[in-house]
């Protein structure tokens, strides 16, 4: 029941909110789905209480016959690899909804569109069957894209659009495979068994796998299905990217390891060094295309993608390592990238401008702003795999998981973490250092930048707070899903 | 596991957090909860637990010299096959380095209060100077290579931090940059030789290590490569050749973090490639490519500092050169030396730091060649120079010298071309001092110099401190190590020594120091003066070669990124929609043509699908 209650809070909620009478004010608005998110974030943690960590099987499973007649059961289970998910799920989710400020256009439907997503999110997560995945992964794709097109900047549409198109290709790909799953097995049983493509012949293993690949691999975003993400963050509004990147990205990661490594380990297995070149190739475009830009956030768009091919890079080796430090990856991505969008849109709100060729000295501690400053700081050091903060404990599982099994693939990727410090270090030394701006037309008077409140940074106070928490005692996330990786991983044990 | 142990050695792992500690307690004065001008309590507060590691180092040293080393251990992260653990390897090398550390931290902390009298971020200063501190503790007390890697990234990050610690000047900015990616080139290297160590070995701690290496199953390739990164990191740290700029950029820092990253951040690095070394025996091109960077290092570093006319510059390419000196120890194996070249140069090249730190603050002002005439107006100043110096230069009795003697002692029976190198950086060492000290401290008082005075006593009282360390050094080494072995080398080489010094001193005194001099106009004599006053170009040689690389792939593929990727994906987004504008004129409202062409859809999917499939 705690299952569903995860999937109904947020619908509820979502429901309340537009069916709420009078006409209750953005503010308002705003702090009922926070309360609303808030219970389903506390419920998300309450999972931890009856799972067992030490069980690599489903657990607390719900099931129920639906629309059985085409194979669609509602059946929700949670592991050790979606529980982590799970409950970055709720805690962005709330974050975005607080850092949802001043939001005047048809608040109602916003807010009602964010819970919504909260919602289909934790169904995608722990959905046990493919077309009940299906169906949640498709759900979460038109509030977002909504939440673009209605909520963001002025090239918005554009951006919304191919969002749209792009990430239907996505959804129809998986459909496609899972219903030639069922097609080749004969059986219209779409309960996820990893069993399931055993007796299939390779190459349908193949073509089946290849379709799920690039339905997800646009999802991640992987090169070269990448580009209609920095359009998205860039034309998205700040608690919409931090969604986006925190959570919605990490859709297609799960997806390709529950669904691409999961059904198909032996085609997985063969694929896997080309693979590992696809995402090698994809961390140093990534990290290359990130120094050229020159808008604060299509750099971070873009470090997402180089950042999201360290998963697959581990995916490919799936060694319990690798699988653990990809866990990690997507859980410490989603908590560094929350910050670093919070902070360009402070930056953004407060100067106009998210221009490295204009922003300077933002660091200056009477008129800059020095705690976004600061905290910046932290989330592109977490970013570049510094020692002491989650990114970092990430990177060394996934290269140490991977460099025996793909050696030149790994030293490539972790180039590629270096490149992120030379980008993000350009990030902060422009914006940041020097001397503080002079607005164009006030050469006499500089401007002087509204003061940022407390109670404003919290959010990212708080993402930094887990990044280094994870960093430190990073046992808190690998005890809760270490036999979940391990169990999932396809190569056991050593390979030396 | 631990308890038979003494309380001081159970608790050594608390000596780190100290440091760390004084960072987190003086956050609330960094950010600004209580007044801008009152951040002093922030200092008071780092200083005493400084004071504290400083003393709880010291009683673990004394219950080690009583009753030998030991060793702690704490699980950390256990996934999978991947054991890593937290360890403090509490062995007598360790610990004087550790008091090393927190001893000149301390000094350098009362040092501040006077130096940084009127910054307004002085608890910032002061956060950073602990994080700094805590990192560097942890690395000499670390007995597992994973751990050292950690500590050493956070030191990389203090000293981006600590460096740009006045960022809005824009030479403050790139030098921060260049610290930072200059050290991350190598910290990258080195994960890579983490990683694959811990890969292939399965252990990260230095022993499991050494007796894994022992074994010798790797291909030499393989082993070579591990080795040069494992060399590479502290190559970064140690400011050695190629990666020696950003040390000299650093200058741009405030003083007291220069005057800790020119002794003990250096002697970090060194220690880590002292632990790793019986890992680098794998590999004799990786010792050949140490050797060669030692060499250059510290011939080079000797003759860059030469042309410089910034006072601190003269500085921090000397430590380039003593610390190739100690790579070269170290790629011989020959450890005990390269712990006297660490110890002896950390404290005279602090003392140096604090004494040019001292001129700066009083006369506001960098170049030598504008300064003058100080020795008369600032006595403590001057003799910290003329002790530190002497320290550092192999003066007689003093640590210096004792450390350069057993040098040429044990080069002399295994390799005299680098017994050359140890005399020539010497000489060019004592030419360098005595070229830097006329400029300074005699000759007649230039307009900036005229009207300095001495400093305050925050700062003198460090100064003095350390000055009388410098000297009783040789007492602090003979109770360390046994007079006969400390003095077990022969006359010629004390000889040789002496003599060496004597002619850099004397060359440097008889040198003409005119202004006219500094920029000569014979072309020849300037392009060498050019050469080594832009330190070979190197700066220049990076923008050319790895900065050039990286921004060009960065611009190719983000070209590529717009042109080709996003071109093809606009070009089919375009066709698709021109081809539905075209379709709509042959709609015909027929439902029955809509199924049609729906169902021939799906059978011609499915028929393609079984064709693929089976």
């Amino acid at each position: 029941m705690l299952l569903s209650l995860l999937l109904l809070i947020p619908l509820l909620g979502a429901l309340g909110l537009v069916l709420w009478p009078g006409a209750p004010s953005s503010e308002r608005l705003r702090e009922i789905s926070i309360v609303v998110l808030a219970v389903q974030t506390v419920a998300s943690f309450a999972l931890l209480l009856p799972f067992d960590a030490a069980d690599s099987a489903l657990q607390l499973v719900e099931q129920a016959r639906w629309v059985h007649v085409i194979g669609l059961d509602y059946a929700l289970a949670v592991d050790g690899l979606s529980l982590p998910l799970v409950l970055m799920n709720g805690v962005l989710c709330l974050v975005a909804a607080i850092a949802s400020r001043k939001i005047e256009n048809r608040p109602r439907i916003y807010f009602a569109l964010l819970l919504v997503i909260s919602a289909a999110v934790n169904g995608a997560f722990l959905a046990q069957n493919l077309l009940l995945f299906f169906l949640f992964y498709e759900l979460e794709l038109i509030p977002l894209w909504m939440l673009i097109a209605i909520w963001g900047g002025a090239n918005r549409s554009y951006a919304a659009t191919k969002f749209l198109i792009v990430t239907a290709v996505s959804g129809v790909l998986i459909l496609a495979a899972f219903l030639g799953l069922a097609f080749v097995t004969g059986s219209i049983d779409f309960s996820l068994r990893p069993v399931l493509a055993g007796e299939m012949g390779m190459t349908a293993q193949f073509v089946l796998m290849g379709a799920l690949l690039i339905g997800f691999g646009i999802k991640i975003p992987l090169f070269p299905f990448h580009t209609w993400l920095p359009d998205a963050h860039t034309e998205a509004s700040t608690p919409v990217s931090v969604l986006l990147a925190g959570v919605l990205l990490k859709l297609g990661t799960y997806g390709l390891l529950r669904f691409c490594m999961g059904l198909f380990p032996d085609a997985w297995q063969l694929a896997s060094p080309w693979l590992a070149a696809w995402a090698a190739i994809s961390v140093l475009y990534g990290s290359l295309a990130a120094i050229a830009q020159t808008d604060m956030k299509r750099m971070v768009a873009y470090s997402s993608v180089g950042h999201m091919g360290y998963v697959l890079l581990a995916a490919a080796a799936a060694t319990p390592l690798g699988l653990m430090g990809a866990l990690f990856q997507m859980v410490s991505h989603a908590l560094i990238s929350g910050v670093l969008f919070l902070m360009v849109g402070v930056v953004y709100v407060r100067t106009g401008t998210r221009d490295l060729n204009v922003l300077r000295g933002l660091l200056n501690p009477q008129r800059g702003l020095p705690l976004t400053g600061s905290l910046m700081i932290v989330g592109v050091m977490a970013s570049a795999g510094l020692p002491g903060m989650a990114g970092f404990i990430s990177e060394f599982l996934i290269f140490r998981g991977t460099l025996q099994p793909f050696p030149i693939a790994t030293l490539l990727s972790m180039v590629g973490s270096g490149l992120t410090a030379v980008y993000f270090l350009l990030l902060v030394n422009r914006a940041f250092f020097g001397r503080l701006a002079i607005a164009p037309g006030e050469v006499v008077n500089p401007r002087i930048l509204d003061r940022v409140a407390l109670r404003e940074q919290v959010p990212a106070i708080a993402l930094s707070l887990g990044v280094l928490v994870l960093g430190l005692a990073p046992w808190l996330l690998s005890d809760l899903s270490e036999a979940a990786t391990t169990g999932l991983s396809l190569i056991n044990g050593d390979l030396s | 596991m631990t308890s038979e142990l003494p309380l001081p050695i159970q608790t050594a792992w608390l000596i780190p957090l100290y440091g760390f500690a004084g960072m987190l307690v003086s956050l609330p004065w960094a950010c600004g909860a209580f007044r801008r001008d009152a951040h002093r309590p922030a200092a008071y507060l780092n200083i005493l637990l400084t004071l504290v590691a400083f003393a709880h180092g010291s009683l673990i040293l004394q219950q080690v010299i009583q009753f030998g080393p030991a060793d702690l251990s704490f699980p950390w992260l256990n996934v999978a096959d991947l054991e890593l653990n937290i360890s403090f390897s509490l062995s007598l090398t360790n610990l004087v380095a550790l008091e090393l550390i927190t001893g000149l931290s301390l000094l350098s902390q009362v040092y501040s209060l006077g130096y940084m009298d009127k910054e307004w971020a002085l608890a910032r200063f002061f956060a950073l100077l602990g994080f700094f501190e805590g990192a560097m503790s942890g690395v000499v007390l670390s007995d597992s290579l994973f751990q050292s890697y950690f500590l050493l990234e956070m030191l990389t990050l203090s000293t981006y931090l600590l460096v740009g610690f006045w960022y809005a000047q824009p030479l403050v900015v790139t030098a921060a940059r260049d610290a930072f990616l200059t050290k991350r080139v190598g910290d990258v290297l080195l994960l890579m030789g983490v990683v694959a160590l811990c890969a292939y070995s399965g252990v990260m701690g230095f022993n499991d290590l050494y007796a894994w290496a022992a074994q010798d199953s790797l291909s030499p390739l393989a082993a070579t490569l591990l080795s040069l990164g494992l060399i590479a990191g502290p190559t970064g740290k140690c400011a050695q050749f190629p990666m020696h700029l950003w040390l000299d950029e650093a200058m741009e820092g405030p003083n007291p973090a220069s005057i800790l990253r020119n002794s003990v951040v250096v002697t970090c690095g060194a220690i880590v490639l002292l632990k790793v070394m019986p890992i680098l025996q794998l590999s004799p091109i990786a010792i050949g490519v140490m050797l060669v960077i030692g060499s250059i290092s510290a011939i080079g570093g000797s003759l860059v500092a030469l042309a410089q006319v910034d006072i601190k510059r003269t500085l921090s390419y000397s430590t380039t050169a003593q610390l190739g000196l100690v790579f070269i120890a170290i790629a011989l194996q020959i450890p005990v030396l390269a712990l006297l070249l660490l110890f002896t140069h950390a404290v005279s090249k602090a003392l140096l730091s604090m004494s040019i730190g001292g001129v700066i603050a009083s006369t506001n002002c960098q170049d030598i060649t504008e300064l003058g005439g100080l020795g008369s107006r600032m006595p403590a100043t001057t003799t910290a120079f003329l002790v530190g110096g002497a320290g550092l230069v192999g003066f007689l009795p003093l640590g210096g010298f004792l450390a350069l003697a057993q040098s040429i002692e044990l080069l002399s029976v295994r390799s005299v071309p680098y017994m050359a190198i140890f005399l020539l950086t010497n000489a060019l060492t004592a030419l360098g001092l005595v070229r830097v000290f006329r400029h300074v401290f005699m000759g007649s008082s230039l307009i900036k110099s005229r009207r300095a005075a001495e400093v305050n006593w925050q700062m003198a009282l460090p100064m003095v401190a350390l000055s009388v360390i410098v000297l009783i050094t040789p007492l602090m080494l003979l109770r360390l190590e046994s007079l006969e072995g400390l003095l077990a080398f022969p006359l010629w080489a004390a000889a040789l020594v002496v003599s060496s010094g004597l002619v850099g001193l004397v060359v440097g005194a008889l040198l003409p120091l005119s202004k006219a001099w500094s920029r000569s106009l014979n072309p020849l004599l300037r392009w060498w003066q050019d050469l080594l006053a832009y330190d070979f170009y190197t700066e220049r040689f990076y923008r050319l070669t790895i900065v050039n690389v990286v921004a060009s792939f960065s611009r190719l593929a983000y070209w590529f990124d717009r042109k080709v990727v996003d071109g093809l994906l606009n070009g089919v987004a375009r066709f698709s929609l021109s081809s539905a504008d075209s379709l709509k004129l042959s709609v015909s409202g027929q439902s029955q043509s809509y199924v049609l062409t729906v169902l021939v859809a799906i059978v011609l999917f499915l028929t393609s699908v079984s064709w693929f499939l089976t």
